[in-house]
């Protein structure tokens, strides 16, 4: 775990500024105008020069949209977003279409150098201190790799450029902007899209469907096993955006892949609101494995600003034998809403869930997945560690139902709170329904602070207290960071020391 | 919500509203008890709640209660043997009182209706809050049950056994129970009757300083009956109590819990079996408040599915923020028997103070395949062993109880249902 | 090295006096074994020692090399060179003990101004004092303490104590749940780290442990007191009659 320490230097040489992903850019944007209406969805689409099947289908979840009503049921609270003072469309002006790295607007790749993602194709993700690797695998278990990584970076609405793509190509993987799907692969998208989380979804699903601007497109055929990580890498910079990305990634027969994505935004003080949906499909024997790490501004230390982060997320175990595992680190956001959750449809189908959640200040989480087992012989495994310190709120909500023809359905969940300090609150919401008597479900929870004997034993080594709370804390979330690709692993340990940054007193 | 158009009413929804306002008269109490009631059904106006009410998501009220029976049955209920025998035993027969009560020492009984009358009942009457249907059914509709006062230091020998039988109709009754300090009882709630009842039923109990009670609730309501009941109680200082639930009948079942730690050093104890046949629907749902600090809980379910019936436990464990070093377990464990029968669960964890040992673990699982086969292998048949492996898993909840002569009482009920159900 | 005077210290929680006028000196290459029966206060000493905050010093002092460390929390004090042993080493799910060694090692070095270990250097020392205590080094991938046996985590504790280098050992019941193997490497390691320099305080309750780490000075601990004190001989002396004929001769 060579993080940890790093995660302590790293959290020694932040003061006030937590947030290092704070700043804004000035970029020249082309915007549509404020508010949603009939209009500016038909704006969206003719920017991106859309199929007109594309825009009926928009047109239609608007529709059913305007007839909504906002849920109420999770544990946030937050004043009523008004839709008519969002801008929904903000692009770079140097869009449409940059075809290679040259045509990007240099400003913009600054931003992602900043950031430490490397669009540069002969880059690899920042984070790893390749020198120490190979000594390190004596200490550590995770195997350090070289891994290239192909990026796809959305920046406000669009897609300003994916890496890659010609060696992916060869391979048969098709790695683009969801924009450039609906025009070059109109057959697969027509196919897949809305398959897995339908227009009529939920409120803030619809309302991805009718404005969503941007996103992936991960398309593995039969056989393939995709030859790199793929990543997409979403920004957040111009004011009073929302920011709606659809990612829809197909695994055909046999095919494995496997995708992180990775978001930030600027610091404001207004609200914006971040209403995604991702689509996983994996056929028979595919598998997909999704990994996000969200950091999205969670506000000042009063509670003022930051994401509304409300997202759609969903696969589809569709054919026999497949599997899907979401790994996700929650740091960022004001609001966290989001279940990524696995359809098990398919015979001896798997699904899996691992998620750290870590709340601070006044951030407010909820969280978890649903796991439906619909196929015989299914499994389904759930890990979640939440971690609340400050005035925030963590509550994990999770359902897992076994259908009549659930044959020998299996899941087991373990779920963990920790709490660092008296004012926040840990909630754990847990919905079990089984309907098949064959199925066995295996549900623990626990919630307690870091225990005073395991703080002691630990400062008796000669370790001072923040320390030692980073250290315990990272072995609790241990489990998940291991499900994680080794580069976003050491990333995620550094901003789990950083979120709780303050939080020991 | 004005974009949805109020839906039409149930007619049971309407029964119950034209009812109330036929029975008003006939109802004990006015002033105070008459505001209350009339709250009451302003809630019931708005309709019973449905699944997208979250405390009652897996009990669709308004679904499962289309139809209500008339108020007054055809025959008359008789009472029965308690289940304790020398147990003092306080009768509601079709929703009344008997004047006629138990002369026990240190205990005083008194008829519900007067309190109503005299309306010093009211402030009791309050409903639990805007989802709490069966608290405002009954608030409409009380029209008897017992108050029971136990003095400060009574040790009761012998638990006292209320029976509250039903012979068909609508009986709504309430158990107003006051347990001084450093009182010990035992006490027997029984739900019983022959008949397609809507029967309601609210315990209320409050523990003074250092009282110990032990409360079990065997609820055996043919499978026609709707049984709709609360138990709440407020745990003082240093105070025991332990609440065993028997749901063991009944057509829709619903038993609400809600029990509040009050005092440092409170106790609380949930032990509860739920037995489930035919085409039954039965939902056990418990809130519990630490609400000081240095008080501890521990929750075990079990239940039993077989035939068509569904089942339900939600528990949820409030630890409130300055309610520091709680200790709060919760188990549920479910042996579904049937491809037919359901049982969803909802533990939920609600936690404010930090320095907590909180935990819940809950299983939906069949018969352990390695406990059937060591059976068979010492030549018990597979009929056989299953029956005993069923039974030892819910009979070990009982044999956790203390007393005896209860232990004895309840198992004999358990071999009642396996003889009926197995 | 150390000095205790009139010691007097409650557990914070419900205020009772567990150490009461404790008095003990013990220089620098001394080994100090402290016997006692139940509940004399041997492991609230320990606890005391090492700063843990359940307990709270009401009267008297602790000096450590000529300084009070009663201010100091328990890492200032690790770092100073105090180390604790532990009677039940607890269990840290997800760390693992190498990762933890390195961090624990190099928070030592920066106390005395030292750079961090290199990786090299670090595995080095730590397979010498693995071998030295027949510890396989796949235990020590996995997380600290986290289902090691009664055996394995006493091991471990010397382990650490051979590597952060400590001038002041106090061992808490170190030979308990240790069968008589285990005990001779436990016993061989910590006197193989007898040096002029450093110190130990050797907490047990039996002379058995005494047979393999043989004590300069031998102290009796009662009702939170040294009631008697003595060369070697007194262990043997207490295990042949036992503690009456001690307790009754002070009272």
């Amino acid at each position: 775990m060579p993080a940890v320490q790093d995660t302590i230097d790293r959290v020694r040489k932040i003061d006030v500024d937590q947030y290092k992903y704070g700043f804004q850019t000035e970029i020249a944007m082309d915007k549509a105008p404020k508010g949603l209406s009939e209009d500016i969805i038909r704006f969206i689409s003719a920017k991106k020069d859309e199929p007109s099947w594309m825009l009926e289908w928009r047109l239609e979840a608007y529709r059913r949209w305007l007839t909504l009503d906002e849920p109420t049921w999770a544990r946030v609270h937050y004043p009523k977003i008004d839709f008519q003072d969002i801008y929904f469309y903000a692009a770079p002006k140097s869009t449409p279409g940059p075809t290679s790295l040259s045509d990007v607007d240099p400003e913009l790749l600054k931003v992602y150098e900043k950031l430490g993602i490397p669009l540069r194709e002969q880059e690899i993700l920042a984070g790893v201190q390749k020198t120490d690797a190979s000594e390190l695998e004596e200490v550590s278990d995770n195997v350090y790799k070289s891994g290239r990584v192909a990026v796809d970076a959305v920046f406000d609405s669009v897609s300003v450029v994916t890496t890659f793509k010609k060696e992916l190509a060869q391979a048969g993987v098709i790695f683009c902007s969801i924009s450039e799907a609906i025009r070059e692969h109109p057959e697969l998208v027509q196919k897949y899209l809305g398959s897995v989380v339908p227009t009529s979804d939920n409120y803030y699903a619809t309302l991805n469907s009718a404005v969503f601007t941007d996103g992936s497109f991960v398309f593995v055929p039969k056989g393939v096993r995709c030859p790199m990580e793929l990543s997409t890498y979403f920004r957040m910079n111009e004011k009073n955006t929302g920011q709606f990305e659809r990612t829809l990634i197909i695994a055909e027969e046999g095919a494995y892949v496997s995708y992180l994505e990775g978001c930030t935004a600027p610091q404001r003080d207004e609200n914006q609101l971040h209403a995604a949906v991702v689509e996983l499909v994996a056929l028979d024997d595919a598998e997909i494995k999704y990994s996000t790490v969200q950091n999205w501004y969670p506000g000042d230390a009063e509670g003022k600003g930051g994401i509304y982060n409300f997202v759609t997320k969903r696969g589809d175990c569709r054919g026999d034998r497949s599997k899907i595992s979401w790994t996700q680190v929650e740091t960022g956001s004001a609001i966290t809403w989001k279940y990524p959750s696995c359809i098990l449809r398919g015979d001896d189908s798997q699904g899996e869930f691992y998620s750290i959640a870590v709340s601070n200040g006044y951030q407010q989480v909820d969280s978890g997945t649903k796991m439906i087992h619909l196929g015989k012989n299914t499994s389904s495994r759930i890990i979640s560690k939440g971690i609340a310190a400050g005035f925030s709120q963590n509550t994990y909500r999770g359902q897992v139902s076994a259908h009549r023809k659930a044959t020998n359905a299996r899941n087991f969940t373990n779920c963990d709170s920790l709490l660092i300090g008296d004012q926040c609150g840990a909630h754990t919401v847990p919905y079990m329904e089984a309907k098949n008597s064959t199925a066995q479900f295996e549900h623990e929870a626990t919630t307690s602070k870091i225990s005073e004997d395991q703080k002691f034993y630990v400062m008796q080594r000669g370790i001072p207290e923040e320390e030692a709370i980073a250290l315990i804390v990272n072995g609790f979330v241990k489990d998940v960071i291991q499900q994680l690709p080794m580069e976003f692993a050491v990333e995620a340990q550094k901003l789990i020391g950083i979120s709780l940054e303050g939080s020991v007193g | 919500m004005n974009m949805h158009a109020q839906p039409q009413r149930t007619p049971a929804e309407t029964a119950l509203i034209d009812a109330f306002g036929d029975r008003l008269s006939l109802l004990p109490g006015d002033g105070a008890v008459m505001l209350k009631r009339d709250d009451a059904i302003e809630t019931i106006k708005h309709g019973l709640p449905t699944r997208r009410v979250e405390s009652w998501h897996y009990t669709d009220l308004r679904r499962l209660l289309n139809t209500v029976p008339d108020f007054d049955p055809a025959a008359m209920a008789k009472a029965i043997a308690p289940i304790v025998e020398g147990s003092a035993v306080v009768s509601i027969l079709n929703g009344k009182s008997d004047a006629k009560v138990p002369v026990l020492e240190g205990v005083t009984f008194q008829r519900l209706s007067e309190k109503l009358i005299d309306g010093s009942i009211a402030p009791g009457l309050d409903p639990y809050g805007s989802d709490d249907a069966i608290g405002a059914l009954n608030t409409a509709f009380v029209a008897d049950g017992y108050f029971i006062d136990i003095a400060d230091g009574t040790k009761l020998e012998k638990p006292i056994e209320l029976q509250n039988l039903q012979a068909g109709g609508q009986t709504h009754v309430r158990l107003p129970v006051r347990v001084g300090a450093g009182a010990k009882a035992v006490i027997v709630e029984r739900q019983t009757g022959d008949g397609a009842a809507l029967s309601s039923s609210v315990s209320q109990i409050v523990l003074d300083e250092g009282a110990e009670v032990t409360w079990l609730v065997v609820q055996e309501q043919p499978e026609t009956a709707t049984h709709l009941a609360q138990f709440k109680a407020h745990i003082g200082k240093n105070a025991k109590l332990t609440l065993f639930v028997m749901n063991a009948g009944g057509k829709l079942v619903r038993q609400e819990i809600m029990v509040r730690t009050t005092g440092e050093g409170a106790d609380f104890k949930l032990r509860g079996i739920n037995l489930l046949a035919g085409d039954t629907h039965t939902d056990v749902t418990m809130v519990l408040d630490h609400a000081v600090p240095h008080t501890t809980s521990t929750e075990v379910i079990r239940n039993v599915v077989t035939g068509k019936a569904r089942g339900v436990f939600q528990g949820r464990i409030n630890v409130h923020q300055y309610a520091q070093k709680t200790n709060a377990k919760m188990a549920c464990n479910t042996l579904l028997l049937s491809d037919d029968g359901e049982f969803s669960t909802k533990p939920e964890l609600e936690i404010f103070a930090d320095d907590v040992i909180c935990g819940h673990g809950a299983t939906v699982t069949e018969i352990d395949h390695d406990h059937l086969f060591y059976l068979m292998a010492r030549g018990v048949d597979e009929k056989s062993a299953r029956g005993l492996l069923v039974k030892a898993f819910v009979a070990e909840v009982i044999e956790e109880l203390e007393d005896e002569a209860i232990v004895e009482a309840l198992e004999a009920r358990l071999d009642d249902w396996f003889v009926a159900h197995g | 090295m150390l000095e205790i005077r009139n010691l007097h210290a409650r557990i914070v929680d419900d205020g009772t006096e567990i150490i009461r006028g404790l008095n003990l000196t013990v220089k620098a290459g001394e080994v100090a074994a402290i016997m006692g029966p139940n509940g004399s206060g041997k492991s609230t000493l320990s606890y005391i020692l090492a700063g843990r905050e359940d307990y709270e010093v009401t009267e008297g002092d602790i000096l450590y090399n000529g300084q009070s460390i009663l201010e100091m929390d328990p890492a200032e004090r690790a770092t100073s060179g105090i180390f604790l042993a532990f009677q039940y080493p607890m269990e840290i799910p997800g760390v693992a003990t190498m990762e933890f060694l390195k961090v624990a090692m190099n928070e030592q070095r920066k106390a005395r101004g030292e750079e961090p270990l290199k990786i090299p250097e670090f595995l080095k020392r730590v397979k010498e004092a693995a071998a030295s205590l027949s510890m396989d080094m796949a235990m020590l991938k996995r997380p600290l303490n986290v289902g090691f046996s009664g055996g394995e985590k006493k091991r471990a504790e010397i382990l650490q104590m051979k590597l952060l280098e400590p001038k002041l050992c106090v061992l808490d019941e170190t030979d308990s749940g240790l069968d008589i193997d285990a005990l001779k490497i436990v016993s061989d390691g910590v006197n193989a780290l007898r040096a002029p320099d450093r110190a130990f305080l050797v907490i047990t309750h039996y002379q058995r442990l005494l047979e393999h780490i043989v004590p300069d000075t031998v102290h009796v601990l009662y009702k939170g007191q040294v009631i008697k004190s003595g060369d070697k001989s007194l262990a043997l002396d207490l295990e042949a009659n036992g503690y009456a004929g001690v307790i009754g001769e002070a009272a």
